[in-house]
């Protein structure tokens, strides 16, 4: 039989075949990055459509008037008409309103929020106070949906309301058990706390760690065990890193559920990547630099510090901050070092108790969903936008700064 | 002939540079320090654990229930449920992250495999909280439609949605192993007439097998370790099943219900909850020394 | 390689050799070992006062070496040892009690590579001065040295611009500036102009021209017409053996080994 090269011989049934399979398969490999884009989307488009509810709440006998934006502009205008509408005189109110502690309780125990809408009409302020009881939550599309019908069935003393959830008091509120008014200022101070703790211990570590192999380390054993040991500890998951701070200072040191057991275990936890990022930024800079320096009659640690170390600075800030990124999101670890508490305060001092960001979405979610779901939603942008930040700098620093060679 | 003065070492200087190694040195130590760190407090309450507690029944006993009045402390009922999590995410992120590894190294142009690995580092930077949130919240009452019998918590979404979680790290490692294929290797196939997708299934994946196996029990230790995603939407009742319907807890997720619900220091309940948090150190740590040692076998072969 | 047979025991041939008195530095005995390998053999030679000597010799004969053994910068790398006396301002720069720090500071280095570090212009040039900690005068030193290195009216504007922006031929001239900033007597160039286009060769030539009245200088090249046009003297190095020494334009025009002549008339690896 023979075979010559003919044209037509791709026009067998097998060579359509394996021609159909090798184009399909060109396609197919395109898709799980789509998928994972699309999960990306729905999943951020989701988180936000939680972030607003409509809902109908009853209100206490002392509060829940709301004001047009006409007749204030600013939350602490609100505040004098809300006071005002309970009955006490004007020189009353302006009293009590220069009376920071006063003002403190009274924010502590109210929310003042400007709603997209409510039954008496669009974007009016509301004053809701954390005894509000909350009938019931509605979807946004639901609520939307069913707006005149639920306005229809408000009884007395109840509010019906469309409540973005997401909103600057959002941040400015202290926790509280009612979902009404419960807000981040604590998590976002201890998040704060135990970030700028974690970061002040880690990268003296970490860096340290690094120039020590990169420019310092023997050939040896003891070398090669070291290096070893910290990609192993890199992939240590983070929960067990939450036991050794249990164990070790919550417990051993009897530091307790505070601010500096948390960073200290978050610091051992991202020190491994702080290590890893900085060994890499020591790595690029070339031996002709470190030459020139030596040449010039610098000693090692000169040649480390005046040239080595500042050339290579972006590479280290990049990747402390992609570190630091972890350290925020990370909850499981904090959760085993007692960050679970109910905390009311603002952290004010290292062995403070303590709440941060991630946690305090878990604790949400944990709680009571159908009461909590829209601030953990909110809470959860609040999370992913301070990640975004961070990415944001990190990128920019990478581009900005990296130093060709 | 002596050394003038100008030339003569400052013992000061030697010293000081002597100081700053030994510095540097004990910062290195501190990770070493770390690892003993963890060994000595997750092996020494194990002891303890074991002391009081029958190794067999540890390992043969069908539940995990510290805290009832008749404790039993089977570790297969958490087994099982970080088996079935992992093995759902497994399932997930297997093809889905070969074939991205197939696209970034054999088919996609450079500007668009830096997209790929931009959408992949987006997946990695996201808090599992974050996942956990969605897998309970969007993913389950989807399913709780299709499937009658579905838990609110379950290993199903929450598996779904950790596949896409550990979904970089099998894309990453295995497209490293696979861009390492040299290429004569794939020249060859074309040579004898092989369209791309032969070349690819036939001649690169094979090749690269190690490196590709390596990833997969990378990412299968990230699995077994992964919490949040566990604890919020996989549930937190040690059940010794396999159905994924059910509401499990997994290794991860009993530490988080048992941590956060307070045990006194030196207590059963306790030391049970170190005892776990062993197997879930040797288990992930075996695997990651694993996968480093067949990585590093595929180096040397390429080299 | 051509000559695989290695040139030991060869009895160096030296022209109007240098007297002691007139020295900068001088190698005496001098062998260097890689590990096991030995890259100088039995090196003795001395170098002139405020004269250019060239080192010339095919790849690999041990030029760089031999430039790296008189500011001790064969210490930075691992598994070198030396045998023999360089003797620098009465000192053996290998004995124990010396600082190989200090020595560095005295003989400075001018790499084949420009090597910048990426700072300022301004910070590259003052880089010596910063080691010691001096704070004051050095707007002066920074004008002075890029003068000398005909490099200031080109730079004067952007002396805080980041060094790696200049071009090639500047980097190095910027290199030379920085290593003359801390007036070392003795400056050694390893191929200072390999990397480099004629016209930033020629200003780098008349530059060490220029700098022979205030220092002296020992250059690697590969160009014999560059050893030719600017060196006063010239060695001529061979598998690690220094063949033959003399004044350039003896050792060009009447050089007395057959290897020697054979590398200069261009016969030769
Ligand atoms: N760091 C080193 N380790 C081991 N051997 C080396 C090292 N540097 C140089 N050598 C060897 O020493 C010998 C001399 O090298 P050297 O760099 O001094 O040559 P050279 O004359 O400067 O060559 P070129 O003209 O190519 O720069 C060579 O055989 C080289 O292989
Ligand atoms: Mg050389």
């Amino acid at each position: 039989m023979q075979k010559g090269l003919s044209l037509d011989s791709s026009q067998s049934p097998q060579n359509l075949r394996r021609d159909r399979i090798n184009r399909l398969f060109a396609r197919a490999v395109v898709i799980p990055t789509v998928i994972a884009l699309a999960l990306i989307g729905v999943l951020l488009l989701d988180t936000l459509y939680d972030t607003v509810s409509v809902q109908v709440v009853e209100v206490t006998e002392t509060s829940g008037k709301s004001f047009a934006l006409s007749q204030a502009l600013t939350a602490d205008q609100v505040i004098r008409l809300e006071l005002l509408a309970q009955g006490k005189s004007p020189e009353e109110v302006a009293a009590l309103m220069s009376d920071p502690d006063e003002m403190r309780v009274f924010r502590l125990r109210n929310r003042v929020e400007l709603m997209w809408a409510t039954q008496e009409g669009p974007l009016r302020w509301v004053v809701s106070s954390i005894d509000d009881e909350r009938i019931a939550n509605y979807s946004l599309f639901e609520g939307l949906r069913r707006w005149n019908e639920l306005k229809e069935g408000l009884q007395e003393n109840q509010q019906l309301r469309l409540n973005p959830w997401l909103d600057y008091s959002f941040l400015t509120r202290d926790p509280s058990r009612n979902p009404i008014s419960a807000g981040l200022r604590v998590a976002l101070f201890g998040t704060l706390w135990v970030l700028g703790l974690t970061l002040a211990m880690s990268i003296p570590i970490g860096v340290g760690t690094a120039i020590y192999l990169e420019e310092y380390a023997p050939k040896n054993r003891l070398t090669r065990f070291i290096e070893v040991n910290l990609r192993n500890l890199a992939g240590v998951p983070s929960i067990v890193f939450g036991l050794l701070g249990l164990a070790v200072f919550v417990r051993g040191m009897e530091f307790g559920p505070t601010i500096i057991s948390a960073a200290l275990t978050m610091a051992l936890l991202i020190m491994p990547t702080i290590t890893i990022a900085a060994r890499e930024a020591l790595r690029s800079v070339p031996d002709s630099i470190r030459f020139a320096a030596y040449a010039l009659g610098a000693t090692k640690w000169q040649t480390v510090t005046m040239v080595v170390l500042p050339s290579s600075i972006p590479g280290i800030a990049t990747g402390v901050i992609l570190a630091a990124t972890r350290a925020i999101g990370e909850a499981a670890p904090l959760l085993i070092v007692g960050a679970a508490a109910y905390v009311a305060f603002v952290p004010r001092g290292i062995f403070s108790e303590y709440t941060v960001l991630p946690v305090q979405i878990y604790l949400w979610i944990s709680a009571n969903l159908s009461e909590f779901a829209n601030t953990a939603a909110a809470g959860i942008i609040v999370l992913l936008v301070t990640l975004a930040g961070l990415y944001a700098l990190a990128f920019w620093i990478r581009r900005r700064y990296r130093v060709e060679w | 002939m002596n050394a003038a003065a100008w030339a003569q070492k400052k013992p000061s200087k030697s010293l000081k540079e002597r100081a700053v190694v030994l510095v540097l040195f004990l910062l290195a130590l501190v990770s070493v320090l770390t690892t003993a760190g963890i060994i000595f407090t997750l092996f020494g309450e194990t002891l303890q654990f074991f002391r009081q507690v029958p190794l067999l029944e540890f390992l043969f006993a069908p539940e995990w229930t510290p805290l009832f009045a008749e404790p039993r402390y089977g570790i297969g009922a958490l087994l099982a449920g970080t088996f079935l999590f992992t093995a759902i995410g497994l399932v997930v992120a297997i093809p889905l992250g070969l074939l991205t590894a197939a696209y970034l190294s054999e088919y996609a142009p450079f500007e668009q495999s830096v997209r790929v690995k931009g959408i992949m580092e987006l997946l990695e930077g996201i808090p599992t909280v974050v996942f956990g949130y969605f897998a309970l919240l969007f993913v389950t009452p989807i399913f709780q439609n299709l499937i009658p019998g579905l838990n609110l918590f379950n290993p199903l979404s929450a598996g779904l949605v950790l596949g896409f979680a550990i979904l970089p790290y099998i894309s990453n490692v295995a497209s490293d192993a696979m861009m390492a294929v040299p290429r004569s290797l794939r020249e060859a196939a074309y040579a004898l007439g092989a369209t791309k997708f032969e070349v690819v299934t036939r001649v690169v994946f094979p090749a690269a097998i190690s490196g590709i196996v390596a990833a997969i029990i990378l990412a299968t230790s990230r699995a077994i370790g992964e919490t949040m995603i566990a604890a919020i939407a996989a549930g937190q009742r040690p059940m010794l099943t396999l159905d994924p319907r059910e509401t499990i807890a997994t290794m991860t997720s009993y530490i988080v219900q048992a941590a956060t619900g307070d045990q006194p220091a030196g207590s059963l309940a306790s030391r049970a909850l170190f005892s776990v948090g062993t197997t879930l150190f040797v288990l992930t740590l075996t695997f990651n020394i694993l996968a480093q040692r067949i990585v590093e076998r595929y180096r040397e072969r390429y080299e | 390689m051509m000559l695989q047979e290695v040139a030991i025991g060869h009895e160096t041939v030296r022209w109007e050799p240098v007297p002691a008195e007139e020295a900068v530095i001088q190698v005496q005995n001098l062998n260097l070992y890689y590990g096991k390998h030995q890259a100088l053999y039995n090196v003795s030679v001395n170098f002139p006062r405020n004269k250019i000597t060239a080192i010339i010799g095919p790849s690999g004969c041990g030029k760089s070496t031999l430039l790296r053994s008189l500011n001790r910068m064969n210490d930075l790398i691992p598994g070198v040892r030396i045998e023999g006396k360089v003797i620098y301002e009465g000192v053996d720069i290998y004995d124990p009690r010396v600082d190989p720090v200090e020595v560095r500071r005295h003989i400075g280095m001018v790499f084949q590579k420009p090597n910048p570090f990426p700072k300022s212009i301004y910070e590259n040039v003052v880089f010596s001065l910063r080691l010691q900690g001096q704070k004051e005068g050095l707007d002066e030193v920074v004008e002075q040295a890029l003068r000398r290195a005909a490099l200031w009216e080109e730079v004067k504007d952007k002396l805080h611009e980041i060094a790696l922006r200049l071009s090639g031929g500047q980097q190095q001239r910027l290199c030379i500036a920085r290593a003359i900033a801390a007036e070392p007597p003795l400056l050694l160039l390893d191929e200072p102009t390999s990397a480099l286009d004629p016209i930033a060769t020629e200003r780098i030539e008349s530059l060490l021209l220029e700098l022979k009245q205030h220092y002296s200088l020992i250059i690697v090249t590969h160009n014999m017409q560059q050893a030719a046009r600017i060196a006063d003297r010239t060695i001529f190095m061979h598998l690690g053996v220094l063949i033959e020494e003399g004044p350039t334009n003896v050792l060009f025009t009447n050089p007395k080994d057959k290897r020697t002549e054979a590398y200069i008339t261009g016969r030769f690896g």
